[in-house]
């Protein structure tokens, strides 16, 4: 079972805030998730080497070049703030 | 124009022929849209300007006897989380509302090539995370068929654009089947390419290791036409693999293709619509000649349980990106507070605010199966349990060549319907999530023509190949279809 100080921590751990309201069903439906995985115990896994995906089980290399066929401008115009072609950050200290 | 029976390829065939012109398809098409998007919100975005000038080039390149492709001038909708350079993309989040794309994803780029025009931006449930469409940030999307029920998702944006006749096909992501769910609602062709076929560079990621691209098409044949102009291997998406793709017209060797129905998809769950569709497609298939074999998957029933341990997990990471320096930020804040650094109260607050429910919730889940103590138990172990499901496939396909089974349990369900309970959502795509998680290609297809206003709603069947062979469920399909 998934305390309110576990979902804290979580958000903690993920920076972001809980909205202070709706904690209570998302703990209940956290809870409910979280029981139905309860299933996979009962899996036979000795042995089996987990599996991290994709189809190609080979390593890929490329030149190391630069070769991304972006408009620096038009990366700096994407960032929310920017001025005389420098990306503008807000103070983080 | 009747937009209804137009195909990619008869379109094709009309546009050379000079019945019309790619711009008169297009203003017709801006209409319609404007007249009736209004109900179905399948549109966020809509590229009217870039649209008319992309006809206009068409219609010169014909004019002056030049060769055209065959997506050349054809109007296609693009799934809010793929980028086009210079256009919005929002992935139906509050979090990127105004943020806009300094270049195209790879498959929007070869789609340039061929001459293809984009109507516009689709919705989608936000961060491509739903099977409803209603997790969008900017309101539901609604089903063609009957406006009170859902589209699917995630990509109900692209596919009700495509069933309501506003473009000729679309794009769309499937992750756990968010291309194939919503197809299936909304009685059109959806295609999931093996992972590898098709690079996501360009596609804003939710779970890498199991994202792919992939075709919305009134037909088989269009939705093949779709996928060959966008495959291949790409330097920018390193899991993309060089493969050859030859499709399969030689109808003896597709009629020799033996098809194997799980018997643990063909469960006491469905409902009886989705069992009378099914077993209605696999009628009309034994009358082309296939031959049917009962199989086993026996590891099917933990595939819910394994994927959302393994896509929340990458979820959590992917989304780690949205911090609220990048991309679009919260103007004002400029205090901190519980004794945090500036920059922590930037990544709190945004990440607080802009993401939506459902994002939330998959951060915090796929941060709790990463975290100490837990790890081993949920991820770990969901690893392991991924590549029983996937021996289970391998097995299967030595006994047949290609699965055959339904897409969804029910057919569309009301807007709602499933809203406050996760769990219910989730299980909408338990006959799709195995094939992601094996990485296996597989196609929804409509069991029959539905008509909008009619009294049925679609039901899809779904058919999955081996690994990078797409040719055989294209060469079915299309047999499939000519009934």
């Amino acid at each position: 079972m998934l305390k309110k100080k576990d979902l804290e921590k979580l958000a903690e751990l993920a920076r972001m805030d809980l909205d202070g309201k709706g904690e209570e069903k998302l703990l209940k439906d956290l809870d409910k998730i979280l029981d139905y995985f309860g299933e996979l115990k009962e899996a036979n896994t000795e042995g089996i080497v987990p599996m991290a995906g994709g189809t190609a089980s080979e390593n890929i290399f490329r030149e190391d070049s630069a070769d991304l066929n972006v408009d620096k401008n038009k990366a700096i115009e994407a960032f929310p703030e920017n001025s005389g072609g420098y990306l503008k950050v807000p103070p983080v200290f | 124009m009747h937009f209804n029976d137009i195909t990619i390829k008869s379109f094709h065939d009309s546009l050379k022929n000079g019945e019309f012109k790619a711009l008169e398809v297009v203003r017709e098409l801006f209409d319609k849209i404007k007249k009736e998007d209004v109900k179905i919100h399948s549109f966020l975005t809509l590229l009217e300007e870039e649209a008319v000038e992309q006809a206009e080039r068409v219609d010169l390149d014909l004019a002056s006897g030049k060769n055209i492709s065959i997506l050349s001038g054809v109007p296609l909708a693009i799934k809010d989380n793929m980028l086009i350079e210079g256009s919005r993309a929002t992935a139906g989040s509050r979090i990127l509302e105004n943020y806009v794309s300094s270049y195209d994803a790879t498959v929007v780029g070869k789609l340039k090539k061929e001459g293809a025009i984009f109507l516009g931006k689709t919705n989608m449930d936000e961060f491509a995370m739903g099977s409803s469409t209603e997790n969008s940030a900017f309101g539901v999307t609604r089903n063609p068929y009957d406006l009170e029920r859902v589209p699917g998702g995630s990509s109900g944006g692209s596919v009700a654009a495509v069933a309501a006749n506003f473009a000729l096909g679309a794009f769309g992501s499937d992750t756990g089947g968010s291309i194939r769910e919503p197809a299936a609602f909304c009685g059109v062709v959806g295609f999931k390419p093996t992972y590898g076929s098709v690079s996501r560079f360009g596609l804003i990621a939710m779970a890498s290791s199991l994202d792919q691209i992939g075709p919305f098409a009134k037909t088989v044949e269009d939705a093949e036409i779709l996928f060959d102009a966008v495959r291949g291997e790409d330097p920018f998406d390193a899991t993309s693999v060089k493969k050859d793709f030859f499709p399969e017209n030689d109808l003896k060797k597709i009629k020799e293709l033996r098809i194997g129905l799980p018997k643990e998809y063909f469960i006491d769950g469905l409902s009886a619509d989705v069992k009378n569709g099914v077993e209605e497609a696999i009628a009309k298939l034994k009358t082309l000649g296939f031959k049917f074999k009962e199989i086993s998957l026996p590891h099917t029933k933990y595939a819910l349980s394994v994927y959302y341990i393994i896509m929340p997990a990458e979820v959590s990471a992917n989304l780690a990106r949205f911090d609220g320096i990048r991309y679009d930020r919260i103007k004002d804040i400029s205090e901190s507070k519980n004794g945090r650094s500036m920059l922590q109260e930037i990544y709190f607050k945004n990440r607080g605010e802009r993401f939506g429910a459902e994002v939330r919730r998959r951060i915090l889940l796929g941060t709790f199966v990463l975290s100490a103590g837990y790890y081993d138990a949920y991820y770990a172990k969901a690893q392991k349990v991924r590549q029983l499901v996937r021996n289970d496939f391998d097995e299967a396909f030595k006994k047949v060549d290609v699965i055959l089974t339904p897409v969804t349990a029910t057919s569309a369900f009301k807007i709602g319907e499933k809203a406050d309970d996760p769990l219910a959502m989730y299980l909408s795509d338990i006959f799709t999530i195995p094939v992601n998680l094996a990485g296996l290609p597989g196609i929804s297809i409509p069991v029959k023509k539905y008509e909008i206003g009619g009294k049925e709603l679609p039901i899809g069947f779904q058919l999955i190949g081996k690994h990078f062979r797409e040719a055989d469920i294209f060469g079915i399909g299309k047999q499939y279809e000519k009934i």
